[in-house]
């Protein structure tokens, strides 16, 4: 009686001690900075009987040809996410900069397209676009394009920084505006014919990953993840997403700190310009009206971990946002689904992300 | 265990499931189309997927939603999923000519519909396409019948909406116009062109900024039938929209031939369409890709042309069962 009621004991301790290693495990799953690369992982697995095809080189070349562009867009994303800010810009951003990219370098274009254009006899003309013809065109071009990103991020966030515009709201007058902005300067029209050996950024090399455009993203990401996480400016960042008042007192510059971030978002957004183009082949003013990509940039971004709230956030969980948001999207298309299930997933996935980061902060609370 | 050790694990099943895919299907044609949001995007959908369904062939459709950079990761998925043919209603003109260099590279033979690549393609496809240029002057010539019989002390004054002009019906419409007023400068005053970007919003503010500046527009002509709701919209605004035989009758034809464009003409409102053959595009368009599979062509290079033709109110009765969209009218009951 007494060996039973202590056998009793002993199989309720072992079940209590079962329940709370698998109560750790899941905190611990949970709360690891790896939880969406797990995630990716579980997806990969669990559709993979289904979908062969997802594990051939093809497919992987595919995926890594649509992460590289996202991945640096969805970098930027992070910067402004990080001060509790979004920038809703950056589709506009990505339309202007591929246009005025393309309209520089073109090897000539098209008369009645263009030529009541604003952009004619001053930007480009028949014989081509006003940089074109030298060797040193398309990194020249590329230089337009960051360094027009850069500006349009720059003014975006002095606005937001000196006048305490809301972000949201700021960043969708950005949007509306060069989005118009872009469409206006070649009125709708595509500026194709770009040297080759722009269009070779876009190569998709072995497997995906010897290519420019992993080179570029790559290298955008590490410059991103040491700028943030090991740097007084990153520091600022999270201090002023975390309490900007606290931080104003701390003597964070916060309006530097503000512009600065915002001035990221629109250079990754003008680098993910370049490999989107190059994509196409092609300078493209209706990138503004893509909110679907503008979908995948905050979702991946959010998804990766980065809070909506600010003041947490990581380059790495960004990456894991954006493998997972492609996997996911890859995974769908793999699967014939309609577009319109492909959405209603994605929403959904966003949204169990969004709580996951709910639950996720009241246990850090704890 | 650790989370390298996890990750390493999910890797070496990965891995090692590399090779175990299943074969392709022996006929799977992937269908990828830009938009259904206008009558006759969904009417060629419809038409598309009938034709290929009574042929006994698996269809993997894919929806861009516009987005032509989305339709390329699309049509790379396809690509992947070893299909063997592709069918492509493109965004534009200019972004399918990449889309279609994929395909010939991976030697799968694609087919083009009703938006052809624009002309400095240097790839390989079989394009399906209406004669927008001959189809827009047949339309133009009757509402230019109708416009002379007016008898005005003035020039008439005709407005072209205008379509994204990166895309090559577009282009061939515009061309079509200008063609029969350029024949008819005795008639015509200089028209008014009216960009829409093939967007509904953009045409109706497009629209009513002109009627606007000039109220005196006697003929009105649309690059698509889908804009004719905003041309009734514009033109109800300001009083101006009534059928043939009321004085304030504006002239107006389309081109296209779907059902609002029917209804329409046999209310009187709309004097002509130039109409696509619709059902025989789309015959058309999966009988020659399906031809390239059987015969192993994986690089079929050819421009299949839809003549198309005219309907107007004086050909209407004989004439509407060639239509597409008063043949799903009187389905419609």
């Amino acid at each position: 009686m007494v060996s039973h009621t202590s056998a009793g004991k002993g199989a309720t301790a072992g079940s209590q001690q079962d329940q709370g290693v698998l109560t750790r495990l899941a905190h611990r799953v949970l709360m690891s900075e790896r939880f969406v690369l797990y995630l990716s992982v579980i997806l990969f697995l669990a559709v993979l009987p289904f979908i062969p095809r997802i594990a051939t080189g093809g497919n992987f070349s595919n995926l890594l040809s649509n992460l590289w562009p996202l991945l640096v867009i969805a970098v930027g994303q992070t910067y402004v996410m990080i001060l509790a800010g979004i920038d809703l810009s950056q589709i506009a951003v990505i339309a202007v900069t591929s246009v005025l990219g393309a309209a520089v370098m073109t090897l000539g274009v098209d008369p009645v397209l263009f030529e009541n254009t604003v952009l004619w006899g001053t930007v480009m003309d028949e014989s081509g676009g006003i940089l074109s013809g030298h060797w040193w065109s398309m990194p020249a071009a590329l230089g337009v394009m960051i360094a027009v990103g850069a500006l349009i991020g720059a003014f975006t966030g002095a606005i937001i920084a000196k006048f305490e515009v809301p972000a949201f709201m700021m960043t969708l007058v950005g949007l509306l505006f060069f989005s118009a902005f872009a469409v206006w300067l070649t009125r709708s029209e595509n500026i194709t014919n770009l040297p080759e050996s722009y269009s070779a950024i876009a190569d998709r090399g072995t497997f995906g990953i010897l290519s420019w455009s992993a080179a570029i993203a790559v290298a955008v990401t590490v410059a991103a993840h040491v700028l943030l996480s090991r740097t007084v400016f990153g520091r600022w960042v999270y201090a002023t997403g975390m309490n900007k008042k606290a931080a104003v007192i701390s003597g964070v510059p916060v309006r530097r700190v503000v512009v600065l971030c915002f001035m990221i978002s629109g250079i990754c957004a003008a680098i993910g310009s370049i490999l989107y183009s190059a994509r196409l082949d092609m300078g493209r003013p209706a990138f503004g009206d893509n909110l679907n990509l503008l979908l995948d940039v905050i979702g991946a971004t959010v998804i990766g971990g980065t809070s909506l709230f600010g003041g947490r956030g990581e380059i790495l969980w960004t990456v894991y946002g954006v493998i997972l948001f492609v996997l996911l999207s890859n995974a769908l298309n793999l699967l014939n689904l309609s577009f319109f299930t492909v959405l209603i997933v994605k929403g959904c996935v966003i949204l169990v992300a969004a709580w996951l980061d709910v639950k996720r902060r009241e246990l850090l609370a704890r | 265990m650790s989370s390298t050790k996890l990750g390493l694990a999910g890797a070496a099943f990965a891995i090692a499931a590399v090779g175990f895919g299943a074969p392709a299907h022996a006929q799977t044609i992937c269908f990828a189309y830009q938009t259904l949001e206008t009558e006759f995007w969904v009417a060629g959908h419809a038409a598309m997927t009938q034709s290929l369904s009574e042929q006994g062939i698996d269809v993997i459709e894919v929806n861009a939603n516009e987005d032509a950079n989305r339709q390329l990761e699309q049509i790379r998925d396809c690509i992947t999923q070893e299909v063997d043919g592709i069918i492509i209603i493109p965004q534009d003109g200019e972004s399918v000519i990449t889309m279609i260099g994929e395909a010939n590279e991976a030697e799968i033979p694609v087919a083009i519909f009703n938006r052809p690549p624009n002309p400095d393609n240097p790839h390989d496809a079989i394009v399906v396409v209406a004669d927008n240029v001959a189809i827009t002057e047949a339309a133009v010539e009757h509402l230019t019948d109708q416009a002379r019989a007016l008898n005005l002390d003035r020039p008439v004054q005709p407005l072209i909406m205008v379509g994204a002009l990166a895309d090559t019906n577009a282009i061939g419409r515009r061309e079509g116009f200008f063609n029969v007023v350029n024949r008819n400068r005795d008639l015509y005053a200089e028209p008014i062109e009216v960009p829409t970007e093939w967007d509904a919003a953009v045409a109706l503010a497009n629209l009513e900024s002109a009627l606007q500046a000039n109220p005196d527009v006697d003929v009105i002509f649309t690059s698509s039938d889908f804009l004719f709701p905003q041309i009734r919209a514009a033109l109800l605004q300001r009083g101006m929209w009534a059928p043939a035989g009321e004085p304030n009758h504006v002239i107006l034809g389309g081109l296209d031939g779907d059902v609002t464009a029917c209804q329409l003409i046999r209310e009187g409102y709309v004097d002509a369409t130039g109409v696509q053959d619709l059902f025989f595009e789309a015959d058309a368009t999966v009988g020659r890709l399906l031809e390239a599979i059987a015969n192993g062509e994986t690089r079929p290079n050819e421009i299949i042309r839809d003549e198309g033709f005219a309907l107007t109110r004086a050909n209407l009765e004989e004439r509407h069962q060639d239509m597409w969209g008063c043949v799903l009218l009187d389905e419609q009951g």
